[in-house]
């Protein structure tokens, strides 16, 4: 698995369509198909709405190309104040209807980290 | 809710179904606006996410000890791709889309048609001769606002500040004001005409049988009417 990009950034509405954008150019770099990397930029945002109803203020984006393209997602700068998520339990079954091998860490019981992946 | 679907498996009674259905829509609301911006209107998505609900309603079973909302959104997820590879392409793309999203969109079409599979960015660039990033900027850019980033709350996303699907509550009380506006003056007769004619649809011929005039008479009435009725919205709005 070859590492592609990092990134650290505050999950801010004002970042999200740059996070979207770097999502489908690096889609658009392994070679995904148009619909898988609208999924992927879903997925991502999708991921990063969890961590933030978790309480994360930051979170920290890797992307890795391995024979299509693995995102993985983990929270940073924790707070104590959770927010309320709006439906956790459709987000994470989404994400694993649109995404392949949808897995999730915790870290005490905390959401910490979400990792998918698009195939070619 | 357990019990519900246990009676409805039992039963097959479609008022059960149906209550269940209510229960649930939200997810296919929630799931419809996630896949906003891809070309086809979100109530599209929200009805097709709402038959898909319910067929998962039809097939689901309690005693598997999956939760609902679970088992359902998958399934959702799952039409909504499917419209999207079946329907999408013959969708006509809204005004506001930019030239290239709609070479885009063509270009598309016709390299999945060749290849049998999806292009990529790259392919499309070359088809089109742009840059991959013109590409990449069209389809995400200048289109349509990302909903499914979050709000300013912090709390939801942007998806969910689209109206829930009403009851037309509000379009009916406007449809009331403009109507007792547009029948200012008219008399009992011609309400009358009015309501068999355009309330309950019956044709000329079928208003004049209820009315017990000739159906020359309700003609000359349906002109008299109408230009009365324009005369007073005209007025209202002047």
């Amino acid at each position: 698995m070859n590492a592609l990009m990092k990134v650290c950034f505050p999950i801010r509405t004002e970042l999200m369509t740059t996070v979207r954008l770097m999502t489908g150019g690096l889609g658009s770099h392994v070679g995904l198909g148009v619909d898988d990397t609208e999924d992927c930029k879903a997925c991502v945002t999708e991921s990063l709405l969890m961590l933030l109803s978790a309480g994360y203020r930051s979170a920290e984006l890797l992307f890795s190309e391995d024979d299509g393209l693995s995102v993985s997602v983990t929270g940073t700068d924790k707070t104590q104040n959770k927010v309320p998520m709006y439906e956790e339990e459709i987000s994470m079954a989404l994400l694993e209807a649109l995404s392949e091998g949808f897995v999730i860490e915790k870290e005490a019981g905390v959401l910490r980290t979400l990792r998918f992946r698009f195939a070619l | 809710m357990d019990e519900l679907f246990q009676k409805y498996r039992e039963t097959g009674d479609v008022t059960i179904r149906n209550k269940i259905a209510e229960k649930y829509l939200y997810i296919a609301a929630v799931i419809a606006k996630k896949f906003v911006g891809r070309g086809v209107e979100y109530d599209d998505l929200y009805q097709v996410a709402s038959l898909a609900l319910i067929r998962g309603i039809e097939r689901f079973d309690p005693e598997k000890g999956i939760k609902f909302s679970t088992y359902i959104t998958p399934s959702i997820a799952g039409e909504i791709k499917n419209y999207f590879r079946d329907r999408a392409r013959l969708v006509h793309l809204p005004r506001t889309v930019t030239e290239l999203r709609a070479r885009i969109r063509r270009a598309t079409e016709e390299l999945t048609a060749e290849t049998g599979k999806n292009p990529s960015a790259a392919e499309l660039a070359a088809r089109l001769r742009v840059s991959e990033e013109e590409v990449v900027r069209a389809m995400e850019a200048g289109v349509t606002v990302s909903l499914d980033r979050p709000a300013e709350d912090g709390t939801s996303n942007y998806y969910d500040t689209i109206p829930a699907p009403d009851d037309g509550s509000i379009e009916r009380m406007e449809s009331a004001d403009m109507l007792s506006v547009a029948v200012r003056g008219l008399n009992r007769r011609e309400r009358t005409f009015l309501r068999l004619r355009y309330g309950e649809a019956l044709s000329q011929a079928e208003t004049a049988k209820r009315m017990g005039v000739s159906q020359m008479s309700v003609s000359r009435l349906e002109r008299k009417v109408l230009a009365q009725i324009r005369e007073n919205v005209r007025k209202d709005m002047s």
